[in-house]
Protein backbone atom coordinates (compact mmCIF):
# COMPACT_ATOMS: atom_id res chain seq x y z
CA UNK A 1 0.00 0.00 0.00
CA UNK A 2 1.41 3.74 -1.41
CA UNK A 3 -0.76 5.53 0.90
CA UNK A 4 1.53 8.84 -0.16
CA UNK A 5 0.83 7.75 -3.91
CA UNK A 6 -3.38 7.61 -2.29
CA UNK A 7 -2.70 11.11 -0.99
CA UNK A 8 -1.63 12.70 -4.45
CA UNK A 9 -4.26 11.01 -6.05
CA UNK A 10 -7.10 12.45 -4.05
CA UNK A 11 -5.47 16.10 -4.01
CA UNK A 12 -4.66 16.01 -7.29
CA UNK A 13 -4.09 13.62 -10.02
CA UNK A 14 -7.50 12.26 -9.65
CA UNK A 15 -9.51 14.39 -6.97
CA UNK A 16 -12.83 13.41 -7.33
CA UNK A 17 -14.20 16.78 -8.57
CA UNK A 18 -11.84 18.19 -10.87
CA UNK A 19 -10.41 15.17 -12.54
CA UNK A 20 -13.50 12.64 -11.76
CA UNK A 21 -16.10 15.21 -12.21
CA UNK A 22 -18.10 13.77 -9.49
CA UNK A 23 -20.63 15.93 -7.03
CA UNK A 24 -21.37 18.32 -9.59
CA UNK A 25 -24.70 19.04 -8.07
CA UNK A 26 -24.02 20.03 -4.51
CA UNK A 27 -20.38 21.86 -5.68
CA UNK A 28 -22.37 24.00 -7.58
CA UNK A 29 -25.26 24.81 -5.06
CA UNK A 30 -23.66 25.44 -2.11
CA UNK A 31 -20.19 26.66 -2.34
CA UNK A 32 -21.07 30.49 -1.85
CA UNK A 33 -19.78 30.81 1.36
CA UNK A 34 -17.23 29.51 3.39
CA UNK A 35 -19.09 27.83 6.09
CA UNK A 36 -21.36 25.83 3.94
CA UNK A 37 -18.16 24.17 1.87
CA UNK A 38 -16.59 23.34 5.05
CA UNK A 39 -19.61 21.52 6.55
CA UNK A 40 -20.45 19.96 3.09
CA UNK A 41 -16.61 19.23 2.82
CA UNK A 42 -16.58 17.73 6.02
CA UNK A 43 -19.76 15.68 6.22
CA UNK A 44 -19.07 14.17 2.53
CA UNK A 45 -15.57 13.38 4.22
CA UNK A 46 -16.92 11.47 7.54
CA UNK A 47 -19.55 9.76 5.07
CA UNK A 48 -16.84 8.83 2.72
CA UNK A 49 -14.77 7.16 4.82
CA UNK A 50 -17.31 5.30 7.01
CA UNK A 51 -18.97 4.02 4.02
CA UNK A 52 -15.38 3.08 2.38
CA UNK A 53 -14.57 1.23 5.64
CA UNK A 54 -17.96 -0.37 5.95
CA UNK A 55 -18.12 -1.75 2.58
CA UNK A 56 -14.71 -2.57 2.02
CA UNK A 57 -15.41 -5.30 5.48
CA UNK A 58 -18.30 -6.73 4.16
CA UNK A 59 -16.84 -6.90 0.12
CA UNK A 60 -16.10 -10.51 0.65
CA UNK A 61 -19.73 -11.53 1.96
CA UNK A 62 -21.53 -9.22 -0.49
CA UNK A 63 -23.17 -11.15 -3.68
CA UNK A 64 -22.18 -9.42 -6.69
CA UNK A 65 -25.24 -9.30 -7.95
CA UNK A 66 -26.96 -6.63 -5.38
CA UNK A 67 -23.66 -5.05 -4.36
CA UNK A 68 -25.23 -1.66 -5.81
CA UNK A 69 -28.41 -2.04 -3.25
CA UNK A 70 -26.02 -3.12 -0.32
CA UNK A 71 -23.53 -0.16 -1.42
CA UNK A 72 -26.74 2.66 -1.28
CA UNK A 73 -28.45 0.94 1.89
CA UNK A 74 -25.09 1.68 3.77
CA UNK A 75 -24.41 5.20 2.23
CA UNK A 76 -28.01 5.76 3.48
CA UNK A 77 -27.74 4.61 6.82
CA UNK A 78 -24.49 7.17 7.54
CA UNK A 79 -26.47 10.15 5.49
CA UNK A 80 -29.36 9.62 7.80
CA UNK A 81 -27.04 9.63 11.02
CA UNK A 82 -25.38 12.51 9.58
CA UNK A 83 -28.54 14.43 8.96
CA UNK A 84 -30.06 13.64 12.68
CA UNK A 85 -26.56 14.81 14.19
CA UNK A 86 -26.54 18.11 12.41
CA UNK A 87 -29.84 18.78 12.55
CA UNK A 88 -29.63 18.24 16.63
CA UNK A 89 -26.74 20.12 17.32
CA UNK A 90 -25.77 22.15 14.49
CA UNK A 91 -29.07 23.58 13.27
CA UNK A 92 -27.94 26.95 11.50
CA UNK A 93 -25.65 24.66 9.13
CA UNK A 94 -27.83 21.62 8.74
CA UNK A 95 -30.57 24.63 6.89
CA UNK A 96 -27.76 26.59 4.92
CA UNK A 97 -27.16 23.01 3.10
CA UNK A 98 -31.09 22.35 2.94
CA UNK A 99 -31.34 19.56 1.02
CA UNK A 100 -28.02 18.74 0.21
CA UNK A 101 -26.80 16.89 2.96
CA UNK A 102 -29.64 14.01 2.45
CA UNK A 103 -28.49 14.19 -1.07
CA UNK A 104 -25.33 13.15 -0.43
CA UNK A 105 -27.07 9.53 -0.65
CA UNK A 106 -27.01 10.05 -4.50
CA UNK A 107 -23.35 11.89 -4.61
CA UNK A 108 -21.64 10.25 -7.01
CA UNK A 109 -18.13 10.75 -5.28
CA UNK A 110 -19.54 8.03 -2.38
CA UNK A 111 -20.98 5.43 -4.92
CA UNK A 112 -17.95 5.70 -6.94
CA UNK A 113 -15.51 5.22 -4.67
CA UNK A 114 -17.53 2.07 -2.94
CA UNK A 115 -17.45 0.43 -6.10
CA UNK A 116 -14.19 1.74 -7.95
CA UNK A 117 -11.97 1.09 -4.87
CA UNK A 118 -13.64 0.03 -1.60
CA UNK A 119 -14.76 -3.23 -3.44
CA UNK A 120 -11.78 -3.87 -4.55
CA UNK A 121 -9.55 -3.19 -1.86
CA UNK A 122 -8.88 -4.10 2.48
CA UNK A 123 -10.26 -1.89 5.00
CA UNK A 124 -7.22 0.38 6.15
CA UNK A 125 -6.52 1.27 2.02
CA UNK A 126 -10.30 2.05 1.93
CA UNK A 127 -10.00 4.38 5.03
CA UNK A 128 -7.24 6.24 3.97
CA UNK A 129 -8.87 6.62 0.38
CA UNK A 130 -12.02 7.70 1.81
CA UNK A 131 -10.01 10.52 3.90
CA UNK A 132 -7.44 11.69 0.94
CA UNK A 133 -10.86 11.88 -1.35
CA UNK A 134 -12.96 13.43 1.25
CA UNK A 135 -10.26 15.81 1.51
CA UNK A 136 -9.57 16.67 -2.28
CA UNK A 137 -13.31 17.56 -2.36
CA UNK A 138 -13.21 19.77 0.75
CA UNK A 139 -10.38 21.67 -0.73
CA UNK A 140 -11.67 22.51 -3.83
CA UNK A 141 -15.05 23.13 -2.15
CA UNK A 142 -13.13 25.68 0.26
CA UNK A 143 -11.46 26.87 -2.94
CA UNK A 144 -14.52 27.58 -5.10
CA UNK A 145 -16.24 28.94 -1.55
CA UNK A 146 -13.54 31.74 -1.30
CA UNK A 147 -13.45 32.72 -4.84
CA UNK A 148 -17.00 33.05 -5.44
CA UNK A 149 -17.59 34.64 -2.24
CA UNK A 150 -15.08 37.28 -2.79
CA UNK A 151 -15.58 38.26 -5.57
CA UNK A 152 -19.84 37.68 -6.04
CA UNK A 153 -20.45 39.08 -2.63
CA UNK A 154 -16.94 40.88 -1.52
CA UNK A 155 -16.96 39.11 1.83
CA UNK A 156 -14.46 36.44 2.87
CA UNK A 157 -14.89 33.89 5.75
CA UNK A 158 -19.29 34.04 5.70
CA UNK A 159 -20.84 32.42 8.19
CA UNK A 160 -18.50 31.65 10.17
CA UNK A 161 -16.58 34.55 10.93
CA UNK A 162 -17.44 38.41 12.09
CA UNK A 163 -20.73 36.83 13.72
CA UNK A 164 -22.16 35.06 10.42
CA UNK A 165 -21.94 38.10 7.81
CA UNK A 166 -18.09 37.38 7.17
CA UNK A 167 -15.13 39.79 6.50
CA UNK A 168 -16.35 42.90 4.24
CA UNK A 169 -13.24 43.18 1.56
CA UNK A 170 -14.55 44.59 -1.23
CA UNK A 171 -17.48 46.92 -1.12
CA UNK A 172 -21.12 45.28 -1.69
CA UNK A 173 -21.75 47.38 -4.82
CA UNK A 174 -18.55 45.94 -6.60
CA UNK A 175 -19.55 41.98 -6.15
CA UNK A 176 -20.03 40.22 -9.17
CA UNK A 177 -23.50 38.90 -8.78
CA UNK A 178 -23.60 36.40 -11.04
CA UNK A 179 -21.26 34.27 -9.49
CA UNK A 180 -22.79 33.76 -6.67
CA UNK A 181 -25.56 31.96 -8.62
CA UNK A 182 -25.26 28.32 -10.56
CA UNK A 183 -24.02 29.86 -13.39
CA UNK A 184 -21.00 31.13 -11.96
CA UNK A 185 -20.53 27.74 -10.32
CA UNK A 186 -19.62 26.38 -13.51
CA UNK A 187 -17.41 29.43 -14.46
CA UNK A 188 -15.33 29.26 -11.33
CA UNK A 189 -15.10 25.41 -11.93
CA UNK A 190 -14.29 25.38 -15.49
CA UNK A 191 -11.51 27.80 -14.39
CA UNK A 192 -10.36 26.03 -11.58
CA UNK A 193 -10.57 23.02 -14.04
CA UNK A 194 -8.40 24.49 -16.67
CA UNK A 195 -5.40 26.00 -14.11
CA UNK A 196 -4.89 22.57 -12.88
CA UNK A 197 -4.72 20.71 -16.27
CA UNK A 198 -2.17 23.94 -17.58
CA UNK A 199 -0.09 22.99 -13.60
CA UNK A 200 -0.19 19.39 -14.55
CA UNK A 201 0.83 19.42 -17.92
CA UNK A 202 3.92 21.84 -17.54
CA UNK A 203 6.60 19.64 -15.58
CA UNK A 204 5.49 16.76 -18.89
CA UNK A 205 6.02 19.51 -21.68
CA UNK A 206 9.85 20.11 -19.85
CA UNK A 207 10.58 16.78 -19.86
CA UNK A 208 9.31 16.71 -23.63
CA UNK A 209 11.23 19.79 -24.44
CA UNK A 210 14.57 17.80 -23.23
CA UNK B 1 -17.59 -21.70 -16.34
CA UNK B 2 -19.82 -21.77 -19.12
CA UNK B 3 -22.84 -19.40 -19.70
CA UNK B 4 -25.36 -22.06 -19.67
CA UNK B 5 -24.10 -23.53 -16.21
CA UNK B 6 -23.47 -19.30 -14.73
CA UNK B 7 -27.15 -19.23 -15.54
CA UNK B 8 -28.45 -22.28 -13.88
CA UNK B 9 -26.67 -20.80 -10.10
CA UNK B 10 -28.46 -17.78 -11.12
CA UNK B 11 -31.76 -19.14 -11.02
CA UNK B 12 -30.72 -21.87 -8.30
CA UNK B 13 -33.61 -20.73 -5.18
CA UNK B 14 -30.56 -20.98 -2.62
CA UNK B 15 -28.96 -18.10 -4.42
CA UNK B 16 -31.55 -16.22 -4.63
CA UNK B 17 -32.82 -16.68 -0.98
CA UNK B 18 -29.16 -15.71 -0.30
CA UNK B 19 -29.08 -12.39 -2.00
CA UNK B 20 -32.82 -11.91 -0.25
CA UNK B 21 -31.36 -12.80 3.31
CA UNK B 22 -28.24 -10.60 2.76
CA UNK B 23 -30.16 -7.91 1.91
CA UNK B 24 -33.13 -8.28 5.05
CA UNK B 25 -30.28 -8.61 7.31
CA UNK B 26 -28.04 -5.25 6.40
CA UNK B 27 -31.49 -3.32 5.93
CA UNK B 28 -32.44 -4.82 9.79
CA UNK B 29 -28.78 -3.72 10.98
CA UNK B 30 -29.13 0.05 9.41
CA UNK B 31 -32.44 0.71 10.85
CA UNK B 32 -32.05 -0.42 14.18
CA UNK B 33 -29.12 2.03 14.44
CA UNK B 34 -30.88 4.35 12.44
CA UNK B 35 -33.45 3.88 15.00
CA UNK B 36 -30.97 4.24 17.93
CA UNK B 37 -29.66 7.80 16.58
CA UNK B 38 -33.13 9.12 15.91
CA UNK B 39 -33.81 8.41 19.44
CA UNK B 40 -30.69 10.59 20.57
CA UNK B 41 -31.33 13.39 18.59
CA UNK B 42 -35.21 13.70 18.13
CA UNK B 43 -35.53 15.56 21.34
CA UNK B 44 -32.53 18.57 20.53
CA UNK B 45 -34.35 18.61 17.04
CA UNK B 46 -37.60 19.01 18.40
CA UNK B 47 -36.01 21.62 20.87
CA UNK B 48 -34.21 24.12 18.05
CA UNK B 49 -37.23 24.22 15.83
CA UNK B 50 -40.18 25.29 18.47
CA UNK B 51 -37.05 27.72 19.38
CA UNK B 52 -36.98 29.34 15.71
CA UNK B 53 -40.88 29.21 15.20
CA UNK B 54 -41.26 30.80 19.06
CA UNK B 55 -38.11 33.48 17.33
CA UNK B 56 -40.02 34.41 14.32
CA UNK B 57 -43.44 34.50 16.39
CA UNK B 58 -41.75 36.95 19.12
CA UNK B 59 -40.51 38.70 15.73
CA UNK B 60 -43.79 39.74 15.16
CA UNK B 61 -45.02 40.65 18.38
CA UNK B 62 -41.64 43.28 19.49
CA UNK B 63 -44.22 45.12 22.01
CA UNK B 64 -45.12 42.00 23.74
CA UNK B 65 -43.01 41.91 26.70
CA UNK B 66 -43.80 37.71 27.81
CA UNK B 67 -45.99 36.15 24.62
CA UNK B 68 -46.96 32.89 24.87
CA UNK B 69 -48.47 31.15 21.81
CA UNK B 70 -50.87 28.34 21.93
CA UNK B 71 -51.91 27.01 18.27
CA UNK B 72 -55.42 27.82 17.14
CA UNK B 73 -57.20 25.21 14.92
CA UNK B 74 -57.43 26.30 11.49
CA UNK B 75 -60.86 26.00 10.44
CA UNK B 76 -62.07 26.07 6.78
CA UNK B 77 -62.91 29.57 6.07
CA UNK B 78 -59.13 30.88 7.13
CA UNK B 79 -57.79 27.87 4.83
CA UNK B 80 -60.11 30.05 2.48
CA UNK B 81 -59.23 33.03 2.76
CA UNK B 82 -55.88 32.52 2.67
CA UNK B 83 -56.24 30.71 -0.62
CA UNK B 84 -58.07 33.84 -1.92
CA UNK B 85 -55.05 35.89 -2.31
CA UNK B 86 -52.72 32.75 -3.46
CA UNK B 87 -51.24 31.80 -0.03
CA UNK B 88 -51.46 28.52 1.93
CA UNK B 89 -51.89 28.40 5.69
CA UNK B 90 -49.73 26.71 8.01
CA UNK B 91 -49.84 26.92 11.31
CA UNK B 92 -52.28 30.42 13.33
CA UNK B 93 -51.24 31.06 17.19
CA UNK B 94 -52.50 33.18 19.24
CA UNK B 95 -51.14 35.37 20.64
CA UNK B 96 -50.70 36.05 24.60
CA UNK B 97 -48.98 38.35 26.91
CA UNK B 98 -49.25 38.39 30.46
CA UNK B 99 -52.38 36.16 30.37
CA UNK B 100 -54.58 38.50 27.71
CA UNK B 101 -54.64 38.16 24.36
CA UNK B 102 -53.07 40.66 21.98
CA UNK B 103 -53.11 39.00 18.90
CA UNK B 104 -52.64 36.31 16.37
CA UNK B 105 -49.01 35.23 14.48
CA UNK B 106 -49.91 33.74 11.01
CA UNK B 107 -47.59 31.27 9.38
CA UNK B 108 -47.99 31.10 5.76
CA UNK B 109 -46.59 30.22 2.62
CA UNK B 110 -46.73 32.09 -1.06
CA UNK B 111 -44.62 31.42 -3.86
CA UNK B 112 -41.58 33.46 -4.32
CA UNK B 113 -39.65 33.59 -8.05
CA UNK B 114 -37.31 30.67 -6.88
CA UNK B 115 -39.94 28.80 -4.70
CA UNK B 116 -41.77 28.77 -1.39
CA UNK B 117 -41.75 31.97 1.19
CA UNK B 118 -42.38 30.78 4.07
CA UNK B 119 -43.26 33.36 6.84
CA UNK B 120 -44.71 34.89 9.85
CA UNK B 121 -47.25 37.75 10.13
CA UNK B 122 -48.43 39.09 13.03
CA UNK B 123 -52.08 41.15 13.84
CA UNK B 124 -53.16 42.59 16.60
CA UNK B 125 -56.47 42.13 18.37
CA UNK B 126 -57.93 45.23 15.50
CA UNK B 127 -56.64 43.67 12.46
CA UNK B 128 -53.19 45.61 12.41
CA UNK B 129 -49.87 44.11 11.50
CA UNK B 130 -47.67 44.09 14.25
CA UNK B 131 -44.86 42.64 11.87
CA UNK B 132 -43.88 40.37 8.80
CA UNK B 133 -40.81 37.64 9.44
CA UNK B 134 -39.08 35.22 6.92
CA UNK B 135 -39.01 32.18 8.05
CA UNK B 136 -37.55 30.19 5.37
CA UNK B 137 -37.13 30.85 1.93
CA UNK B 138 -35.30 30.00 -1.59
CA UNK B 139 -34.99 33.67 -3.48
CA UNK B 140 -32.44 34.19 -5.87
CA UNK B 141 -29.14 35.82 -3.41
CA UNK B 142 -28.39 39.03 -4.39
CA UNK B 143 -31.91 40.23 -5.63
CA UNK B 144 -34.74 38.36 -4.19
CA UNK B 145 -32.69 38.21 -1.18
CA UNK B 146 -32.86 41.78 -0.65
CA UNK B 147 -36.67 41.42 0.54
CA UNK B 148 -36.23 38.60 2.56
CA UNK B 149 -33.22 40.98 4.44
CA UNK B 150 -35.95 43.42 5.25
CA UNK B 151 -34.06 45.76 2.86
CA UNK B 152 -34.64 49.46 3.02
CA UNK B 153 -37.02 51.37 0.45
CA UNK B 154 -36.06 54.74 -0.69
CA UNK B 155 -38.30 55.67 1.18
CA UNK B 156 -35.63 54.52 4.32
CA UNK B 157 -38.73 51.86 5.56
CA UNK B 158 -37.30 48.20 5.39
CA UNK B 159 -39.43 46.39 2.81
CA UNK B 160 -40.87 44.04 5.54
CA UNK B 161 -41.27 47.31 7.74
CA UNK B 162 -43.69 48.66 5.30
CA UNK B 163 -46.58 46.36 5.96
CA UNK B 164 -46.16 47.36 10.19
CA UNK B 165 -49.68 49.27 10.52
CA UNK B 166 -51.75 47.98 7.49
CA UNK B 167 -54.98 46.67 8.43
CA UNK B 168 -57.40 44.65 6.81
CA UNK B 169 -59.09 47.82 5.90
CA UNK B 170 -56.16 48.26 3.53
CA UNK B 171 -56.85 45.52 1.35
CA UNK B 172 -56.14 44.37 -0.93
CA UNK B 173 -52.53 44.78 -0.70
CA UNK B 174 -50.81 45.15 -3.65
CA UNK B 175 -47.52 46.37 -5.01
CA UNK B 176 -47.38 49.20 -7.06
CA UNK B 177 -50.42 50.95 -5.11
CA UNK B 178 -49.85 50.63 -1.30
CA UNK B 179 -46.93 48.41 -1.30
CA UNK B 180 -43.39 48.86 -2.41
CA UNK B 181 -41.60 46.93 -4.29
CA UNK B 182 -37.53 46.46 -4.14
CA UNK B 183 -36.28 47.68 -8.02
CA UNK B 184 -35.57 43.89 -9.78
CA UNK B 185 -37.19 41.78 -7.20
CA UNK B 186 -40.65 41.69 -7.89
CA UNK B 187 -41.80 38.90 -7.66
CA UNK B 188 -40.45 38.39 -4.18
CA UNK B 189 -42.10 41.45 -3.21
CA UNK B 190 -45.39 40.07 -4.35
CA UNK B 191 -44.82 36.89 -2.90
CA UNK B 192 -44.60 38.47 0.28
CA UNK B 193 -47.55 40.57 -0.28
CA UNK B 194 -49.27 37.83 -1.23
CA UNK B 195 -48.43 35.98 2.31
CA UNK B 196 -49.41 38.97 4.57
CA UNK B 197 -52.27 39.22 2.72
CA UNK B 198 -53.95 35.67 2.96
CA UNK B 199 -52.88 36.14 7.08
CA UNK B 200 -55.47 39.21 7.23
CA UNK B 201 -58.30 37.64 5.72
CA UNK B 202 -57.44 34.65 7.65
CA UNK B 203 -56.97 36.16 11.11
CA UNK B 204 -60.72 37.75 10.10
CA UNK B 205 -62.31 35.19 9.22
CA UNK B 206 -61.33 33.87 12.76
CA UNK B 207 -63.98 35.94 14.18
Amino acid sequence: MNFGKQFKEGLITNNPVLVQLLGMCSTMAITTSFFNGLGMGVAVLVILTLSNIIIAAIRKIVPDKIRIAMFIVVIAGFVTVVDLILKAFVPALSESLGVFIPLIVVNCIILGRAEAFAYKNGVLASAVDGICQGIGYTIVLLIMCIIRELLGSGTFGGGLLNGGAGLRLIPEQFGIKILTLPVGGFIVLGVLIAAMQWALARPKKKEESK
Amino acid sequence: MSKEAKEKIDMDPKYIIKLTVTLLITCVVVAGILGYVNSITAGPIADANAEKTNTALAAVFPDAAAPEFPEVEISDDMAAAATGYSATLENVYEVQDGGSTVGHAVKIIAAGSQGNIEMVVGVDADGVITGVSIVSNSETSGIGSKVMANTALPSGTGVLDQFIGKATSDQPLKVGSNVDAISGATVSSKGVTKGVNGALAAVEAIG
